[in-house]
């Protein structure tokens, strides 16, 4: 190193020790956060649930921030503002700029993005399965507190297959980094295509982590049997009516009605299972609208030919559902074999589809972790694959695009109006969260409802709540980077005047306060 | 200058890590990115070399009495910033934070070891103090030494806003203080 690097070192570290003195520095623990979530419950006369309302903080001001930018930047902005599926949102803007210059990419072009695609939603579906959803079935739902947690998982599942799943998930995310490129977010996705071909080396590298990944998913399955399926209190657990809803159900479908996770068209069920409606993703606005409440900042989609009638279960309420579980009720199959296998064990096992057991979303998870590694495989071992023709140049006068994939969260809608030149005038985003918003809240409700009566407020209401929360695992940014992480939730609950009762807090660090 | 992830060095050789997680897209999420650039610029580090991660770049310096210094920068959060926190023997990581109790611009200094984790809390939104233990209990190279520098945010909510007044100002002395505890062996507190 320089000598005048040496001298900026020393000054910096001088002026800094003095800094550290005068400046109000905190050296604390941290045992309360703003950002937290929260819940009102209104009581009615009698002393029982009459409401319930969850908020959490969200994100604003997206369309205002697209407005003036060039379409073109959209994969890589979108794909930078949400933490949790960038390379969800990174395709979804790539396929609106496809449609907004009508062009369509090459096959090697379209397979690519495929493969890149699935190998998101394989290692994804792995890090939520062990690790974020772990904790509420694997560990038993009888378990005390202490060990339903991350640890917990890996002392029931074992070290062993904890690391296989770490070392699983970076083999996947090199797929992304390898063909994407190693900056902050991947630079794939082009109108019309992607930006480089994959190599003949770089076929057979990815073609031996996508046959590992498929029998990763065998794996995953085995256990799912063996440490979840035979403890009757969880399966019971599944099956309760406090975690059950009768929606319609949204996923984006192949020609056959199975997952696509990059492309196809939308197919909607209801909840007795019969084809409601199949569309396309430029129609979406006949099909999606947004209600807004006043209590929150989320807008919630209903299914706009049925219309919003409130906050209710059945085929009258418009109410409508994605991800893994939706995804499969919305389907006839899966595409590849052993996913196959698994949905028909899924569906026999339940009693039939529709399911409309929310915690078997961590099921049908572990369903689509198995497809997204055949498809993979199957895209890896094609030929095509490293064909050099990956991209056509658009050369149409843009106006409007729509482009829509399955994220691992639910079904994500980009939509962007622009001037001739591709500079956004509107944009319009529909996140998967956003699409399960309102089945969300009625969970909150059901289950506030179910541990509230005559006024007692059970401590076990938190955990419940946040169950039934947890097992859509919505995407909320707010959590980003927000320290330490767990998201501390303040409970209120109000008599009919409207006055608080009663008050329960869960600091982030897992105590509870009650006033 | 040898770039490497760590994970391949013994103890006393692998790199003093500065993890700095943000959102340069969203208001005072911006921060610790900020804070990693300007580290980057004062310290006249070369960016490049094998990244833990494809979401996020990493810039070296050398540094004379503490080795090699690793600035990352990065978006992820929680679990999925398992792959960067291993490999180090030191850990800084720079964040935003909201408590509520501070005025925005204040920054606070933690120890990973005084920030009591949640055995009982939502596994749902773990942090990177999960992430830190699911490692060590895994075996993962993982520095026992971390501390946190964290901003009290003013808005951590606007998209394409950019970072409040009081935020802003304190990137300057977040550097300052980054560059001293870089220097403090072990870090102090």
């Amino acid at each position: 190193m320089s000598n005048e690097t040496k001298k900026i070192l020393k000054e910096a570290s001088d002026r800094a020790n003095a800094a550290y003195l005068r400046r109000r520095i905190t050296v604390d623990p941290i045992t309360r956060l703003e950002g937290h979530g929260k819940i009102d419950i209104f009581l009615d006369e009698a002393g029982d649930v009459d409401r319930a309302y969850f908020q959490i903080p969200e994100l604003r001001g997206f369309e205002k921030f697209a407005e003036g930018r060039p379409a073109e930047d959209m994969p890589q902005i979108t794909s930078r503002i949400c933490g949790v599926c960038p390379t969800a949102h990174h395709m979804a803007a790539t396929k609106t700029l496809d449609d907004l210059y009508k062009v369509e990419p090459p096959p090697a072009g379209r397979k690519i993005r495929e493969l890149v695609y699935s190998a998101f939603m394989a290692e994804d579906h792995a890090l939520h399965f062990y690790f974020l959803g772990g904790p509420d079935f694997v560990v038993g739902p009888e378990a005390p507190a202490a060990d339903r947690n991350i640890l917990g998982v890996i002392a029931k599942v074992g070290e062993e297959a904890g690391r296989t799943v770490i070392a699983m998930r970076r083999r996947l995310r090199e797929i992304i980094s390898m063909v994407g490129g190693k900056v902050i977010h991947p630079v794939l996705g082009l109108p019309g295509g992607v930006a480089k071909r994959v190599t003949a080396e770089q076929q057979k590298e990815i073609a031996k982590t996508a046959a590992d990944a498929v029998e990763f998913g065998k794996f995953t399955l085995q256990l799912f049997r063996d440490v979840v399926l035979a403890e009757k209190a969880y399966v019971d657990l599944i099956v309760s009516d406090a975690f059950t809803h009768e929606t319609y159900y949204m996923g984006l479908v192949d020609e056959k009605n199975r997952p696509n996770f990059y492309d196809g068209r939308i197919r909607v069920v209801r909840p007795d299972g019969a084809e409601y409606v199949v569309f396309d993703s430029g129609d979406y606005l006949d099909y999606i609208a947004e209600h807004v409440e006043p209590w929150s900042y989320v807008k919630f989609c209903y299914l706009k030919p049925i219309g919003w009638q409130g906050f209710t279960d059945g085929a009258e309420s418009g109410i409508f559902s994605v991800a893994p579980l939706a995804r499969l009720n919305a389907a006839s199959g899966m595409a590849t074999p052993v996913a196959q296998e698994a949905f028909e064990e899924m569906f026999t096992t339940l009693g039939g589809g529709p399911v409309h057991h929310t915690l078997a979303n961590h099921w049908a998870r572990v369903v689509e972790l198995i497809y997204a590694a055949e498809r993979l495989k199957e895209l890896a071992d094609d030929p095509e694959l490293i064909d050099p023709e990956v991209r056509v140049l658009p050369t149409e006068t843009p106006r409007e695009g729509v482009g829509v994939v399955e994220a691992p969260r639910g079904t994500l809608f980009h939509h962007y109006q622009t001037d001739e030149r591709g500079v956004i005038e509107k944009a319009n985003l529909i996140v998967a969260t956003q699409n399960n918003s309102a089945r969300i809240a009625m969970s909150v409700e059901k289950a506030a409802k179910g541990l509230i009566s005559k006024g007692e407020v059970s401590d076990g209401i938190l955990n419940k709540v946040e169950m039934a929360f947890r097992a859509y695992d919505p995407c909320h940014a707010c959590a980003t980077h927000s320290l330490p992480g767990s998201m501390p939730l303040l409970l209120q609950v109000r008599g009919s005047d409207g006055e608080i009762i009663s008050t329960l807090q869960r600091d982030s660090d897992g105590s509870l306060h009650r006033q | 200058m040898e770039a490497s992830t760590g994970s391949s060095r013994t103890g006393n050789d692998r790199p003093v890590r500065v993890l700095c997680l943000g959102n340069d897209l969203v208001a005072d999420d911006a921060f610790g990115l900020e804070v990693g650039r300007r580290l980057a610029e004062r310290l006249g580090g070369a960016a490049g070399g094998e990244s833990p991660d494809p979401a996020a770049t990493v810039t070296f310096v050398e540094h004379p009495e503490i080795g090699t210094v690793e600035i990352v920068q990065t978006a992820l959060y929680g679990l999925y910033l398992m792959d960067v926190v291993v490999g180090a023997r030191r850990l800084l990581v720079v964040d935003t934070v909201v408590t509520g109790t501070e005025e925005p611009g204040s920054l606070l200094v933690l120890r990973e070891k005084k920030v009591t984790t949640s055995p009982g809390g939502s596994p749902h939104y773990v942090g990177i103090f999960e992430a830190l233990d699911l490692a060590r209990k895994l075996g993962q190279p993982v520095p026992d030494d971390v501390v946190i520098v964290a901003v009290e945010a003013g808005d951590s909510l606007t998209i394409g806003g950019s970072m409040t007044e009081g935020v802003a100002a304190a990137v300057e002395s977040a550097v300052d203080l980054v560059v001293a505890l870089v220097s403090a062996a072990p870090f102090p507190g």
